[in-house]
């Protein structure tokens, strides 16, 4: 973030936020955010949580049933087309024309942006080219992968120049070069002074490209911070991550003292742990009487997942 | 026009039609293989028209109705309209590309039914005005219809019960010689001018003149088209 962000007027502030589906009854409840320009906000939380309905709100797709926002000045409730001209939005799930050409869906979205053509035409090439499309920017949209929809959003997000950056789930689906060539292009933007909202669950990524970081949990914010501060609050924490030759049945290695809880994720079990004596080899005699063949063991420092599993006592990702 | 850098909505229909070249094909082919035998046919006048008419409605309601509810399904919809264009310019687009594509599909059937049947230079106006006018209307109806559901199956149903009375009205089959509350009530339905139009081209006197198609149908539409672009809040919204 660059300095002294905190003294400019915020490029992005949502005031007591609410918007709950009548049919299922979730959805953000006064839920403030603030976010400066060049500052990289990360939202948190498991499914459900309400990040893409913040995210819905905040891009003038749905009203909010209470609240307020601006974006860059403009109120978000009575300039939606001076906000929608300042934004560049990722949706979690990309949509393009299938019958038309990676270019062509650009080109009309930066068209419809307000850009011009000469403008359009240099600035969508090189994004092309940044993000590896080139190759393919004159192919039908409807033969890309569903990472090269990913990037292809991601193209149509940034090539206007936004003030604000709303990505919702940006870089899932994405290989991991062009998830690094995805975190390089933020944070240029923020060094620009692009103001960039991340809805996110890929911890790795909040962390190291987020400025600050907010939770949600069933509709509100649990907690914010910048992800130093909110890891601080879970020191005595271990992350024991066991990579398991076969599936084993882990209830048991659960029971174990000091596990918090464990959550599979493809062959990893991962166990949050207090920090004490003796955790490790506890836990890995647990994992053997369970039967479970170990290949691969590490202890981990706390992330931004132990602090949400300590403030909610559930875990970000779905568990098995 | 670059058909492959389209910088307007409708210039991004018409790369779509252009792009899909099969269906493009069958577009441009089915109206002839309609319309043609039947007007070569010498069929009475009345079903010869009913049957141009018809064609034209069908091809005008489905298309915008399908085509919206199939963007709205896929969400794409949505995402344009949270660019900073304006809602009801977009769908002021949606209509009218859509009809001057449906009138594309149909000019080259209706150029062969006039070299058959000639008539004056202002019938031949006339006529394809009103054929214009009724695609313009099946569009709105289209559009409207998108505003409740996102089914393309339901704007089959919708439609249906949309357009059964207006054909009724318009006199395609029944209802000829309306008197009354049902001749006023014609006098405002679109299709009616198609109808009449096509019944002459065909060689059946009506009794409308020409002016009349020209006029009546083109106040009809752009109330109607107002109407339709004045739902575009709802329209282009996010469907729960």
């Amino acid at each position: 973030m660059s300095s002294g962000a905190h003294n400019t007027p915020p490029a992005l502030e949502a005031k007591n936020i609410s918007r709950l589906y009548r049919s299922s009854g979730r959805g953000v409840s006064d839920v403030s955010i603030s976010v400066a320009p060049g500052e990289v906000f990360g939202l948190m939380g498991p499914n459900g949580s309400g990040k893409s309905t913040l995210l819905r709100v905040l891009s003038t797709a749905i009203a909010p049933d209470s609240g307020t926002f601006n974006v860059g000045g403009a109120d978000g409730l009575k300039e939606k087309r001076k906000v929608r001209a300042s934004m560049g939005l990722m949706v979690d799930r990309p949509t393009h024309y299938g019958d038309l050409t990676g270019m062509a869906n650009a080109y009309f979205f930066a068209r419809a942006y307000g850009m011009d053509d000469s403008k359009a035409e240099g600035v969508l090439a090189d994004l092309f080219d940044y993000f590896d499309l080139a190759e393919y920017s004159n192919d039908k949209v409807k033969t890309y992968s569903y990472g090269m929809g990913k990037k292809l959003a991601l193209i149509e997000a940034m090539a206007h120049g936004p003030e604000v950056l709303l990505l919702d789930e940006p870089s899932l689906g994405l290989d991991y070069t062009s998830q690094l060539a995805f975190q390089s292009r933020v944070r240029d933007l923020a060094a620009a002074g692009v103001a960039v909202v991340l809805a996110s669950n890929q911890v790795d990524e909040v962390e190291s490209l987020c400025d600050r970081a907010a939770f949600l949990h069933r509709g509100r914010v649990v907690a914010d911070g910048t992800p130093e501060k909110l890891i601080s609050s879970v020191r005595g924490v271990r992350r024991i991550v066991a990579t398991l030759r076969n599936p084993v049945e882990y209830g048991s290695v659960a029971e174990v003292g000091g596990v918090q809880r464990v959550v599979p994720e493809g062959r990893d079990l991962i166990f949050h742990c207090e920090e004490r004596p003796g955790i490790v080899a506890d836990v890995v005699a647990g994992i053997v009487r369970a039967g479970g063949d170990i290949v691969n063991l590490s202890v981990r420092r706390p992330n931004l997942e132990d602090v949400f599993v300590k403030l909610t006592g559930e875990a970000l990702r779905d568990e098995a | 026009m670059r058909l492959d850098r389209p910088d307007a909505y409708w210039k991004k229909d018409v790369a779509l039609f252009f792009s899909r070249r099969f269906a493009l094909l069958i577009k441009m082919l089915y109206p002839i293989a309609i319309i043609v035998p039947v007007a070569a046919s010498g069929m009475p006048a009345k079903y010869a028209a009913a049957v141009i008419g018809i064609v034209a409605i069908m091809a005008g309601t489905f298309g915008a109705g399908e085509s919206l509810t199939i963007d709205l399904n896929d969400g794409i919809l949505v995402r344009v309209a949270l660019t900073p264009l304006s809602p009801y310019r977009i769908v002021f687009e949606v209509l009218a590309v859509n009809a001057v594509l449906d009138l594309v599909q149909l000019l080259p059937a209706l150029l062969i039914v006039y070299l058959l049947h000639p008539v004056s230079v202002l019938w031949i106006l006339a006529a394809t005005l009103a054929i214009f006018a009724t695609l313009v209307t099946a569009n709105c109806i289209g559009i409207f219809i998108a505003n409740f559901t996102s089914s393309p199956a339901d704007v089959l149903l919708y439609a249906t019960a949309i357009l059964f009375p207006l054909i009724y009205l318009s006199g395609f089959f029944r209802n000829q010689h309306p008197t009354g509350v049902l001749r006023t009530l014609r006098g405002f339905v679109p299709f009616a001018y198609t109808d009449d139009a096509m019944k002459t081209v065909f060689g059946l006197a009506t009794g409308t003149t020409p002016l009349e198609i020209l006029i009546y149908p083109t106040i009809i539409c752009a109330v109607l088209a107002f109407a339709v672009c004045l739902t575009a809040p709802r329209l282009l919204s996010q469907r729960p």
